[in-house]
């Protein structure tokens, strides 16, 4: 219960620290989005989109709007207002497909790379392997992005550079099209995610369990997937979780690069055409969907790994 | 005791010299005669290396690269110092005095740097940068050297909450050693304990962060650029990744220059971070 109450209040601040950031702009809100020439129609433009009311009310009306699903809109100089809602909903999808293919591949490469590099540790393969990882989860990911599109997207024509295949227009082109953003991502992501398998495992192996298991004659692969790798997952699955964050900042960029119509390029479009009241929300929901992920991970981790439960309720 | 160059492995010793070289270049690389880097030049665009006149080539507006690159690194890299100099001290402050302090003012403390945390720092650092960079006539963009300093307030704000947890983490591991409690005992002053006891034992966990910061703040410099907020028509390493992005399709190999001495900052930060983690566990270890 106390968590949840924490999870709320975070969203709360999150949310008021970005409705008070419209509050700091440089330029008034009325400057940027009242338009009508006549008193009356501005008067009525004013308070349609709150500009009248005070920075808390004006969150209060926003945070009304929010939950009820209006997630504000792009106001034009004609007066036009269009909604955010179904641009988000095109958007965010696109984004978080782009999220999960990152996870699943860079957790398909990085858990055997884990434990081999662990099971190796202090031969030379292991030490090559590992500073080879060092390097590679340092390299920003528009470095390796714009090495892949000029490699396989330019010189070999491999993948297309750039653009988006959605999935239920044709599937073999979608992956293709996801091919060298989801690259991009994972590289330094499987370095993250193995270098701390591997120091878990290591670990782990040192327990009196696996020599027991060992002694008792069990094959080596299956003490290593078996008693090894569960009980030495759960950093390594608490921290993917809390990668999202930086997978999210992350598709941001890598989107922008390959032009994939999601939520990156949603929000670049909202700069670009200072649509601020559409910024604050894609802000929020970035916010809110990451602060409830990590808390629903809390739990999960629980279930995981019954002795941190043990920890955080005593 | 040994010098700090001397106890470093081969990688360590390399990132070091990479790093004095870039910070030479920031400082004094105006003095090596080089052309222009906002002028470019008609009749070598997208050249390659060693082209006459361009050692490492040009874009393809034809902007001299190597000029690009030592120009650059003085903002990039000013960008990086002053706003994890700044984020780190402020965050540290607080951190320590929330950590010492506790009660009501760790409540609020800790609450604000989680609110800023939940926003992922590159979408708070771009959110920060659109809002501050707005301009009264959108036909009329703000100057470089305002935005410069926009940048740095951003990433400021984006260090503060980073390092300012380390800095209150590891002050709690310390306020109950005993040499602390005896200090409090013997009714030293809580700002001299402080001083004296608390902050010579975190000071050497912040420095480990403190480079890889450096590396974040790099990196977050060249993604704002990349979604059109960083020092646009200035000259910085993130001002020029963005334009060779932009033409990647075009000319691939102007790219490989300013990539390359990104991601080499980058690496040699975290290395330099990792290696002072190293020695600060080995010492943790000895107690």
């Amino acid at each position: 219960m106390r968590r949840v109450a924490q999870i709320v209040v975070v969203i709360v601040g999150s949310t008021l620290f970005v409705s008070l950031l419209l509050q700091l702009l440089p330029v008034g809100l009325e400057e940027l989005y009242v338009f009508a020439l006549d008193e009356a129609g501005r008067q009525q433009q004013i308070r349609l989109l709150h500009l009248d009311a005070n920075p808390v009310m004006f969150y209060l009306y926003w945070l009304g709007d929010f939950v009820r699903g209006d997630f504000g809109s792009y106001v034009y100089p004609t007066g036009v207002l269009d909604p955010v809602a179904p641009r988000l909903g095109a958007a965010l999808p696109i984004s978080l497909r782009l999220v999960v293919y990152v996870q699943i591949v860079a957790l398909a490469i990085s858990i055997p790379l884990g434990i081999f590099t662990a099971y190796r540790s202090g031969r030379r393969s292991d030490k090559v392997i590992s500073y080879g990882l060092f390097t590679a989860a340092s390299i920003p990911n528009f470095v390796f992005a714009l090495l892949l599109a000029s490699f396989f997207g330019v010189s070999l024509a491999w993948f297309p550079p750039l653009g988006y295949t959605a999935p239920g227009e044709n599937f073999v082109e979608h992956l293709r099209s996801m091919a060298m953003p989801v690259m991009a991502l994972a590289i330094p992501t499987v370095a993250t995610y193995t270098r701390l398998l591997r120091t878990d495992v290591i670990a782990t192996l040192r327990e009196d369990y696996v020599t027991m298991a060992a002694s008792k004659g069990l094959s080596n692969r299956r003490i290593l997937f078996t008693h090894v790798l569960r009980p030495s997952s759960v950093t390594l699955f608490t921290s993917a979780a809390l990668n999202m964050g930086a997978l999210i900042g992350g598709t941001l960029v890598i989107e922008q690069i390959f032009s994939i119509p999601g939520l990156g390029s949603e929000i670049g479009l909202a700069i670009f055409s200072r649509q601020y009241f559409a910024l604050q929300s894609y802000v929020a929901i970035i916010a809110i969907g990451y602060v409830v992920f990590n808390g629903i991970v809390d739990v999960a981790v629980g279930f995981v790994d019954p002795r941190s439960r043990e920890r955080t309720n005593a | 005791m040994r010098s700090l160059f001397a106890q470093m492995n081969l990688l360590s010793k390399l990132s070091s010299v990479w790093m004095a070289l870039m910070t030479a270049l920031a400082i004094f690389g105006w003095l090596i005669p080089l052309p222009n880097p906002r002028e470019y030049d008609p009749e070598a665009s997208a050249a390659g290396l060693f082209t006459p006149g361009h050692i490492l080539g040009t874009d393809a507006g034809g902007y001299d690269l190597l000029s690009n690159v030592v120009n650059g690194a003085r903002i990039s890299l000013m960008i990086a110092f002053i706003s994890v100099g700044l984020g780190g001290l402020v965050g540290s402050v607080i951190g320590i005095l929330a950590a010492y302090r506790r009660g009501r003012l760790d409540y609020f403390v800790s609450t604000g740097f989680n609110i800023l945390l939940s926003i992922p720092n590159l979408v708070l650092g771009l959110a920060l940068v659109a809002v501050l960079a707005t301009s009264s006539d959108a036909s009329v963009p703000i100057a470089p050297s305002r935005r410069v300093i926009i940048i740095i307030i951003a990433l400021t704000v984006v260090i503060i909450p980073i390092l300012g947890r380390i800095a209150r983490g590891a002050t709690l591991t310390w306020i109950n050693r005993e040499f602390v409690v005896a200090a409090r005992s013997m009714g030293m002053r809580d700002k001299d304990i402080i001083v004296r006891h608390i902050v010579p034992n975190v000071l050497p966990a912040i420095y480990s962060v403190l480079f890889l910061a450096i590396g974040v703040v790099i990196v977050a410099e060249g993604a704002l650029s990349l979604l059109g907020v960083g020092v646009v028509d200035g000259v910085s390493w993130g001002a020029m990744i963005a334009r060779v992005a932009g033409e990647f399709t075009y000319a691939p190999q102007s790219m490989y220059v300013p990539v390359v001495v990104v991601a080499l900052t980058v690496i040699a930060c975290n290395q330099l971070g990792d290696f002072l983690r190293g020695r600060l566990d080995l010492r943790e270890g000895k107690i």
